[in-house]
């Protein structure tokens, strides 16, 4: 892990929801820092008690976190994606009462805080300008919650086929498409298609939805060249991808399948965590003698859930260690909810073979 | 023989990785042994049941809703196909559809247009009492919802849009979705929780956002309890510790719950997942 520390300048975690993003691209950075790098997390949606100990909040600039066997410096962000969407559509208007009308749309207003891939874009908007700051030597990028890792790569491309596959033009103002003839047919075609849209969801939502391609027409060229810009520096070889999973069959097999996307679409996996394979007292490997039957049924039972998942395991890195390096952290004790956890966590993570 | 049936809906939701999917797996296989016709509806575009039930599936799991075993039946709906299906269903023809909606710019904005799939998945879900669309023959239906955040979205999609669109069947239809997603006879919110502190503060967060959005109170289950009392003693193994405290922390979890709705799921030792499920249905009371 040290060596994927010291030779990235950008690591990205990503994983299925709650299998601890937040915490393990936490303790890399926390890692980094103690290795003399000046590192940067950007964390997405953490929990309160984190961000009170880290002393972080939304929308902030990055807060230098103190202590902790820091050699280098170690600076913490949250991204507020309605604030990361605000400011890109800011940068990417020309004309600035359009900027007004477009934050006041209605489906703006649902696009930029909930829905399709917009988390995801800003998440990548807010790595590419911390990036392009040159401030870091180090960024960590957390990830949203998404039911599947892959997603998250998936979301601009998304939302930049708004723009290449030209559903705007739909809503252009028709006067600029008349002299062309070919455009024109175009625009009869889809007037049809509106009509249908039409019918289906009234002339008050087609108003609105008017409205909203009309104003983020403009962003094309931004969008177009951000998503660029993005995907070279995801694909560069001093990015890597850290692929956190919990540990049972079904998710092991999702893993397995990220894994396959994740190389597919050409980035460097590095490491895949299987956090909180399993509890310590796994691990001491004492044989239990207790008086109480019910205790000795359950530990009887426990015993043999986790070998056999030991054994699906020995499956599964026989099918991946060629892949990417494979590291188990342990279940902990308690919370992973504070920098304490963090500094614990980071130190497994160091040690974890 | 005319009744008007009483169709039951039930969202299982909460953070990622809790067990929402064995949760609702476990409730839908409940009601499927009390008889009644049952259908376990997932979200998005990849199945996770597919996998989950390889024993029991003869298909991979689809829109149309395939057999798991007696009165139960599972389906993956995606916001684009309920689209799909919906707008076949008003249009009346496939092939209009087709033309229309069958190419890459439509394609394109139906997949970002805000808030039109989580629009069609709850004009889905909502589709049996509203008399809207295709008739969904089941007693039950069990959604093995969004986690968190984006399960609230969905909640909120229809309420958002009925105040955004005043006029037209898209205002209607998001006022009559909003209204069935409202009504305590009709829906239930299970949200499913681990009992640490973390994941249960998130839940309670998240209950609280139900409860503004639709007045409705959700059900928390605690899942993964583990099941044995043991009290602190001298020379304790490891094990032993390892139980003291997770029992200090579970209780410390629950104690945060309040007089909230609370239902108890333990731990099931099994790696075969059919048999969590089985053990989830005998445990939950509904
Ligand atoms: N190794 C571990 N041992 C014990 N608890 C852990 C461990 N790793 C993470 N946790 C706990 O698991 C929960 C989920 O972790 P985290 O928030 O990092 O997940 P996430 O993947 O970022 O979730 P989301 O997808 O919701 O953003 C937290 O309560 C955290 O404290
Ligand atoms: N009560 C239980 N006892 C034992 N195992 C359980 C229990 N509940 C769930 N599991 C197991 O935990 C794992 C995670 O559960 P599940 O996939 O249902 O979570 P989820 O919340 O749906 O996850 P995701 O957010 O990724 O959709 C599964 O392997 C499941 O079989
Ligand atoms: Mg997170
Ligand atoms: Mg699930």
């Amino acid at each position: 892990m040290k060596s994927l520390i010291e030779n990235s300048k950008v690591l990205v975690c990503v994983g299925s929801g709650g299998v601890g993003k937040t915490t393990v691209a936490s303790s890399l950075a926390l890692l980094g820092a103690q290795l003399g790098k000046r590192v940067l997390v950007l964390t997405v949606d953490p929990a309160q008690r984190l961000k009170t100990t880290m002393g972080i909040e939304e929308g902030q600039e990055a807060v230098e976190i103190k202590g902790h066997q820091i050699t280098g410096q170690l600076f913490a962000s949250v991204i507020d994606p309605k604030k990361t969407f605000d400011e890109f559509v800011m940068r990417a208007s020309s004309q600035p009462e359009r900027v007004k009308k477009i934050l006041n749309n209605k489906l703006y207003v649902q696009l930029s805080t909930t829905l399709s891939g917009s988390q995801e874009f800003t998440a990548l908007e807010k790595l590419y300008s911390s990036f392009e700051s040159g401030k870091y030597d180090l960024i960590v990028l957390d990830t949203p919650p998404t039911k599947h890792a892959i997603d998250f790569l998936k979301a601009p491309q998304k939302l930049a086929a708004l723009f290449t596959e030209g559903v705007a033009k739909w809503f252009r103002d028709p006067k600029a498409t008349q002299q062309n003839f070919f455009l024109g047919l175009l625009q009869s075609g889809t007037k049809q298609v509106l009509k249908t849209l039409e019918a289906l969801t009234g002339s008050d939502f087609m108003k609105e939805l008017a409205d909203f391609f009309q104003n983020i027409e403009q962003w094309q060229g931004q969008l177009e060249k951000r998503a660029g810009d993005v995907h070279s520096l995801l694909v560069s070889p001093t990015t890597s991808f850290v692929l956190i999973t919990s540990f049972d069959e079904a998710k092991l097999k999702e893993a397995e399948y990220f894994s396959k996307e994740i190389k597919q679409g050409g980035y460097r996996l590095s490491a895949l965590i299987i956090n909180r394979a399993f509890p310590f007292w796994i691990q001491s490997g004492e044989q239990l003698q207790s008086k109480s039957p019910k205790v000795m049924n359950l530990y009887m039972q426990m015993k043999d859930y986790y070998q056999k998942r030991e054994e699906s395991f020995s499956r599964f890195s026989i099918r991946m260690n060629q892949q990417a390096k494979i590291l188990r952290l342990p279940e902990m004790r308690e919370d992973v909810s504070d920098i304490s956890g963090v500094e614990l966590l980071a130190k497994y993570i160091q040690e974890a073979k | 023989m005319i009744k008007s049936f009483q169709q039951e809906i039930i969202f299982v939701t909460g953070k990622g990785g809790v067990g929402k999917s064995a949760v609702a797996a476990g409730i839908a296989l409940k009601r499927s042994k009390e008889g009644k016709k049952t259908l376990l509806v997932e979200l998005g575009y990849q199945s996770f049941y597919t996998d989950y039930f390889a024993e029991q599936l003869k298909a991979p799991v689809a829109f149309s809703p395939v057999r798991v075993t007696d009165n139960l039946d599972v389906a993956l709906w995606s916001g684009p196909e309920c689209l799909r299906e919906y707008a076949i269903y008003l249009l009346k023809s496939e092939s209009i559809y087709k033309l229309f909606f069958e190419n890459s710019v439509s394609k394109a904005l139906i997949n970002v247009a805000p808030a039109l799939p989580e629009l069609a998945i709850t004009g889905k879900i909502t589709s049996g009492p509203r008399h809207v669309g295709p008739p969904l023959r089941y007693d039950v239906i069990v959604v093995d919802a969004f986690a968190t955040g984006h399960f609230l979205a969905l909640l909120k999609a229809p309420q958002g849009m009925a105040e955004a669109i005043q006029f037209g069947p898209m205002g209607d239809q998001s006022r009559s979705i909003d209204k069935v997603l409202k009504d305590s006879n009709q829906c239930k919110y299970f949200i499913v929780s681990l009992p640490e502190e973390l994941p249960t503060a998130e839940s309670l967060e998240l209950a609280e956002g139900i409860e503004k959005t639709l007045g409705a109170k959700p059900v928390i289950v605690m899942n993964k309890m583990l099941p044995v009392e043991v009290t602190p003693h001298e020379g304790a193994s490891d094990f032993e510790k390892f139980l003291t405290n997770s029992q200090q922390r579970q209780n410390q979890a629950l104690s945060l719950l309040g007089g909230r709705p609370l239902q108890k799921i333990s731990f099931c030792f099994q790696n075969d997942s059919w048999k969590v499920v089985e053990s989830i249905s005998q445990e939950i009371n509904l």
